[in-house]
């Protein structure tokens, strides 16, 4: 009697210990993330079981990133790399090479319909000649809270797959997040519903905010393309202040990720004044007003709102 | 009638054959090697083999290639002279694709003249040569070069003295001379403007030998660290990084990075030097098994560089990892003892292919940049000593 109750007291404790190791001190899933938004929307999925490393970090520009010898360390280490698509990350393929990582990549905008890039930057950009038809598509399905919530059950289902154990922790997070997703959305389009319909037209650097537009109706300029690694011409300039002109441009902004001198000089030829910083490619840093994707578009459409009708 | 019809409809089909364009995939590679005593370029296919052309040059060279592959430039610091060539290798993007063109290699024509013409700097696609016997460096872009043309930009420095200078957008930046000591290295960077004013204050920059870019990066060494230069809001941002505290050393010459963003310098005889910036321990160090005769970078495979040792071995450095991967013997040995510019093993990537010249022996050997095994020599007159390597694969639209 006395060896079995010995005994059920060690199985016990191999129970407790091995119940006990597999939540506390179980190895997080390994994850790496190209760039900050999507960090952001990793780690309110994965919460405290996934180790969340950002290759393009706040501020960054994934359109003319160059990785470093570090991230491809991050990359071979990982298990997961979750990525935007679409042609976001141009450093992709050279740092997985380079990485030799066995990682799955996932990409984020799966389930998404792309739109088109703007005709007159899909011209400049994506040029046909000869036969070549190069098309172009937008990559910045995240400003679009909408795809946001699809970027999440993207994230939700490549976790699963990589940590079944983890899986309903990673479910209940994204359901939890995905409501404050939707609260999100209810206020950006009551923010645009309350500027007036003729008022709907700003500038920013590059064209970042199309799925913006096409879902919350709010008319984005640029003088920058789709990627900022591209320089404007001296003629899309004039384009673009001449197009402000006829327009009646509301309001004109600089991008965290974009240098601001360029939008100077459009502020100065058509005497629209800088309404402040919009975010677009990336989170602020830690103490900046866009720490999450939840604040950045919060900011977003205070900065927006405020210059238009006024603080 | 009928007859009529069926000779137009004939006509209309040919018509369209002959106006078919195809797209046929094409892989080129070219090595420019310039002589330690002959004032010549050898221009050798590096799939073939053969010789292309030899092109006449008023000195001995050290040759650098252009970002885009499209020219080389011979700094012939004996005669006072730069060349450029035409490597005859061009490619357009098309976005989804490229197309390679090949025509053949040729001088263009464009010959800067100056005293001692030494360090060449391209950045964002304009090129930066610093003569030292002047003090001035003249600054051209590629467009200039291909055509044939001879208009510079001078941007001067306060004395003569072994400077450098390199084009950073709207700014140069430009080796600050020892001003009691003007045949000492450089003390410091100054940036100047568009119209030569200098913005700031002189960048301390003791004992300054050695740039390179990679990336978005540009970076000068120093006895004390390396000066970084980064696009800021309002021109350049410079940061400077120190060395580690242990072992003592500093980086005289640096290389920049392919595909990831990262330099390599030497540091000591027989060590190298990783340099990450962004990563949280930016200094790593390779040591090799003897003293180091020449290093560069893989731009095709950016994991890995390539050092050649005085004991004859090419090693293939593990940019990643920190470390030499692989090593294989190529060469009798080549002391370092004696002159610096004695002839030596260079080594240059074309695509699947490391050449490295062998100038005792007057051979070029390659090596298969995936097995990292030696695969063949070509032989090449007289002692071949700098060389670099342009080349790829694109598609041509043939049409019939």
């Amino acid at each position: 009697m006395l060896k079995s109750i010995r005994h059920a007291l060690i199985l016990s404790v191999i129970t407790l210990t091995t119940m006990t190791t597999g939540h506390a001190f179980a190895e997080p899933l390994k994850v790496v993330a190209s760039f900050s938004i999507i960090g952001d929307f990793a780690k309110n999925v994965g919460g405290d079981r996934v180790d969340v490393t950002t290759l393009v970090g706040p501020d960054g520009d994934a359109h003319v990133y160059e990785p470093s010898p570090a991230d491809a360390v991050s990359m071979a280490s990982a298990k997961l790399v979750l990525v935007n698509g679409l042609h976001f990350e141009g450093f992709l393929q050279r740092l997985v090479e380079a990485s030799a990582s066995k990682a799955a990549i996932v990409e984020l905008t799966k389930g998404i319909t792309p739109i088109d890039f703007k005709k007159e930057f899909a011209e400049a950009e994506g040029e046909s000649h000869e036969g070549h038809n190069h098309g172009s598509t937008d990559p910045h399905a995240f400003q679009s809270v909408v795809n946001a919530k699809v970027y999440v059950k993207n994230i939700a289902d490549a976790f699963c797959n990589a940590d079944s154990a983890g899986c309903d922790s990673y479910m209940a997070n994204a359901a939890a997040y995905t409501e404050k997703l939707d609260a999100l959305d209810k206020e950006v389009r009551e923010a645009i519903a309350a500027i007036p319909q003729e008022k709907r037209v700003v500038i920013t650097s590059h064209d970042a905010f199309g799925y913006f537009e096409h879902e919350y109706g709010l008319t984005f300029l640029a003088p920058q393309g789709l990627s900022t690694e591209s320089e404007p011409s001296a003629a899309d300039v004039a384009k673009l202040v001449e197009q402000v002109k006829q327009d009646k441009a509301a309001a004109i902004f600089v991008e965290n990720i974009s240098n601001p001198r360029l939008i100077e000089q459009i502020s100065v030829e058509t005497d629209v004044k800088v309404g402040g910083t919009l975010y677009s490619d990336a989170l602020s840093k830690a103490d900046g007003p866009a720490a999450t994707y939840i604040d950045l578009m919060r900011n977003n459409i205070k900065q927006i709102k405020g210059a238009i009708l006024g603080s | 009638m009928k007859h009529l019809f069926a000779a137009a409809s004939i006509a209309a089909l040919a018509a369209s054959i002959t106006t078919t364009s195809f797209a046929e995939e094409k892989t080129a590679w070219r090595l420019f090697v310039s002589d330690h005593a002959e004032p010549v370029i050898n221009v050798v296919d590096a799939l073939t083999g053969n010789k292309i052309d030899t092109l006449p040059l008023k000195g001995p060279a050290s040759l650098y290639r252009s970002a885009s592959g499209r020219t080389v430039f011979a700094v012939q610091g004996k005669a006072d002279a730069v060349s450029a060539v035409s490597t005859g290798i061009a490619f357009e993007d098309h976005g989804d694709h490229g197309d390679i063109e090949v025509t053949a290699p040729r001088l263009t024509g464009t010959e800067i003249t100056g005293t001692k013409p030494s360090h060449f700097v391209e950045h964002g696609g304009e090129f930066a040569l610093f003569f030292d016997g002047e003090g001035v460096a003249r600054i051209l872009d590629e467009k200039t070069a291909l055509e044939g043309g001879t208009g510079v930009r001078e941007v001067k420095t306060e004395a003569p003295h072994h400077g450098v200078a390199a084009v950073f957008g709207d700014y140069v930046l430009s080796s600050a001379p020892n001003r009691e000591k003007p045949d000492e290295l450089p003390v410091g960077i100054r940036v100047t403007d568009r119209a030569g004013k200098q913005i700031g204050n002189i960048h301390a920059c003791p004992d300054l030998h050695g740039e390179a870019t990679s990336g978005r990066l540009l970076a000068f060494a120093c006895a004390t660290g390396l000066l970084l230069v980064r696009d800021g809001d309002n021109g350049p941002s410079i940061e400077h990084l120190p060395y580690p505290a242990s072992p003592s050393g500093k980086a005289t010459t640096l290389l920049g990075g392919k595909g990831l963003q990262y330099f390599l310098g030497n540091y000591g005889a027989d060590r190298l030097l990783l340099i990450d910036p962004s990563a949280k321990d930016m200094f790593r160090q390779v040591d090799l098994p003897t003293r180091r005769v020449h290093f560069a970078v893989d731009p095709i495979r950016p994991r890995f560089a390539y050092a050649f040792t005085e004991d004859g071995q090419l090693h293939q450095v593990d940019i990643v990892a920190g470390k030499i991967a692989q090593s294989v013997k190529l060469t009798d040995a080549y002391s370092m003892d004696g002159h610096w510019s004695d002839p030596r093993p260079r080594i240059a990537v074309a695509g699947d292919r490391i050449a490295v010249t062998d100038p005792l022996k007057s051979q070029l050997h390659l090596v298969d940049a995936i097995g990292f095994a030696r695969t063949g020599d070509i032989p090449l007159a007289g002692k071949p000593f700098n060389i670099v390597a342009v080349g790829g694969s694109g598609e041509t639209h043939a049409t019939e």
